[in-house]
């Protein structure tokens, strides 16, 4: 796809995700971005029921939920794309409506699928996008064309790029300004491994630099490398928010992998430990969920290695898919045209 | 600034800037040159009584039929280039990204559309001289003298017919421009576009007394040189009247083109 994919991290640099850095916590006025009871209808149609949403500065914040949930309504209305009926929203300290659209100079963003002139390269079509808002450089434009990794495709017309090219092009024209805030939905979209990888690198790089991004994503494995702070949605509602480490780890749970044929042993023999709430095997093939809280992971090893069974793998907390799926199965429930999958068949009195 | 000049830039790389001059100038050269290799022999416009088509490389008088065929037929291609250029800034999101970026909306297409009137000038200015430079090879294929050309009366005409053919194609243009905006797509702004100029031109067989008054109609008046548009049609206004209406439905086009873009909101 590009001659040099990597090239998007190449301004380097990571710190590690799930540790917030100390503008966090510093002050209460440190957020880069919030929201106070946003509304948004389309029509009958509620998208946005009263959002609440805290951005810290200088973290990565994952913005997380199922299709419908009213992320790329979030989007919209932080970027001024369309209005909300009620509630406010803040942009860098400040209040922020339509009228104020000069507050969008300091922010970055690449909202839905990035949008160019097929007929101009990608250099021209930078050049034309740097012509609206905030001033930007040639140099500029050249130091972004190297970051993403489209320098030597750059005098070639967008209409011939794939669609990971051109994801990579709106990223670079989010960064034309050097915001201090971006606001990205799904940026991963189309992006190869390599360039998965390196747009993980380039963001935490952002956030080291003090910068705040607000990333919205359907790859959760993804958005647990990446993000300090993640917002799940679901139904035009905030279901939970906070630091992913705090998240995760705060989840009364360990999940042990032993061989598939010892799953139910181990269960039985993990099922006697006190304090315990219960245990499920899981769908993966000789997973086991434990019920129990995740500072006491030593223990279900221990009781395993006294039954003869030993633990390949332990984990302690939960991951974000299961998180994600916990917290907007409900809402998922309640909404027709949720996307079922094809029903795994249970066995005769399988009660999970 | 910026806007209006990488506006200009854009539209210089834009294959429908150059599909649209070359179809215009393309028919015109080809009439021409028809004209000229038949030595007028192919029938007279409008019966026994109309004009001798060899007029059509006479000079002075090429002079006003070449831009009146220009601004006449031209009005059909300002107004699908108008509504190609505003319907592209929806279909293609590159509106989006401006405001995303803090643009003024209004801003934005005004001076979008203000790149869109200079290339029509361009336009004008260059369809011209190459129907000019045909009619002249043209006059010397069928025998007829060019010395008519230095015509200082034609000459001295030509910059406020000029100036009156530009401005009624920049209304046209404008016209394309707003419906295309309403439309929010390209495809949508060209189809009504170009609905519109037949319709009108339909219309104003029935509708003579309202038409008159219409865009196209005003445009044909504004520039007094007949045109390529239309065949017989309402009487046409005063001139000046004409011009009047032209600047009215200029203005009002933007306003609408304006406003509309400034209120929507953008979901694509």
């Amino acid at each position: 796809m590009c001659a040099n994919p990597g090239r998007l991290a190449a301004v380097g640099g990571r710190s590690s995700a799930g540790t917030l850095p100390q503008e966090m916590t510093a002050s209460p006025d440190g957020l880069a971005l919030a929201t106070h009871d946003l509304r948004k209808s389309y029509g009958s149609r509620l998208a946005l029921a009263g959002l609440d949403i805290s951005v810290p500065t200088g973290v990565v914040y994952g913005f997380l939920g199922p299709n419908g949930a009213g992320k790329t309504t979030t989007m919209r209305l932080l970027t001024g794309l369309i209005h909300p009926d009620h509630g406010s929203i803040e942009l860098l300290g400040r209040p922020f409506s339509g009228r104020d659209r000069r507050r969008l100079f300091d922010i970055g963003a690449l909202v839905e699928t990035p949008s160019f002139y097929p007929f101009l390269s990608g250099r021209e079509n930078l050049r034309a996008i740097g012509a609206s808002g905030a001033p930007t450089t040639k140099a500029r434009i050249e130091e972004l064309l190297e970051l993403v990794g489209l320098r030597d495709r750059a005098r070639d017309k967008v209409s011939g790029y794939s669609l990971g090219m051109k994801q990579r092009l709106g990223i670079a024209a989010a960064l034309l300004s050097d915001p201090q805030l971006l606001l990205l939905d799904e940026p991963a979209n189309g992006l190869d491994p390599a360039g998965i990888v390196a747009i993980r690198e380039t963001l935490r790089h952002l956030a080291a630099e003090g910068k705040t991004v607000f990333v919205s994503s359907h790859l959760l494995g993804e958005v647990q490398q990446m993000a300090d702070v993640i917002g799940i949605i679901a139904a035009g509602r905030l279901v939970r928010e906070g630091s992913i480490t705090e998240l995760l780890h705060g989840a009364d749970l360990v999940r042990v992998k032993v061989a598939p044929h010892e799953v139910a042993s181990a269960a039985k023999h993990l099922a006697s430990l006190p304090g315990l709430d219960r245990v499920e095997p899981s769908a993966d093939a000789g997973w086991l969920t434990v019920r129990i809280a995740a500072d006491r992971a030593a223990e279900v090893n221990r009781a395993l290695a006294d039954a003869g069974i030993y633990a390949a793998r332990l984990e302690a907390g939960s991951d974000l898919e299961e998180l994600f799926l916990t917290l907007t199965a409900d809402e998922a429930e309640s909404h027709e045209g949720t996307f079922q999958g094809i029903a795994t068949p249970t066995a005769p009195g399988d009660d999970r | 600034m910026r806007i209006f000049l990488s506006g200009l830039r854009k539209l210089q790389r834009r294959p429908a800037t150059w599909l649209t001059f070359g179809i215009l100038t393309g028919l015109l050269v080809m009439i021409i040159f028809a004209v000229a290799a038949t030595g007028g022999e192919g029938g007279q416009g409008g019966g026994p009584d109309g004009p001798d088509p060899l007029t059509l490389v006479t000079f002075p008088l090429a002079y006003q039929l070449i831009l009146g065929f220009i601004v006449g037929l031209g009005g059909l291609f300002a107004v699908t280039y108008g509504a190609a250029i505003a319907g592209s800034e929806w279909s293609w999101g590159t509106l989006k990204m401006a405001v995303a970026r803090g643009e003024s909306r209004s801003r934005y297409m005004l001076l979008t559309f203000g790149a869109v009137a200079a290339y029509l000038v361009a336009g004008l200015l260059f369809s011209f001289l190459i129907g000019v430079a045909a009619a002249f090879i043209g006059a010397n294929l069928a025998g007829v003298p060019t010395d008519g050309m230095n015509n200082a009366d034609a000459l001295g005409a030509l910059p406020e017919q000029f100036g009156r053919g530009w401005f009624a194609m920049a209304e046209q243009g404008a016209l394309g421009f707003a419906v295309a905006t309403l439309a929010r797509s390209q495809l949508a702004g060209i189809g009504v576009g170009i609905a519109f100029y037949f319709g009108e031109a339909f219309a104003g067989i029935f509708l003579p007394d309202i038409v008159r008054y219409m865009p196209f109609n005003v445009a044909t008046s504004a520039v007094g040189l007949g045109g390529g548009g239309f065949g017989a049609g309402p009487d046409p206004l005063p001139q000046e009247t004409a011009m009047l209406l032209v600047g009215a439905w200029l203005i009002g086009s933007l306003i609408v083109a304006a406003t509309f873009t400034e209120r929507a909101e953008i979901t694509g």
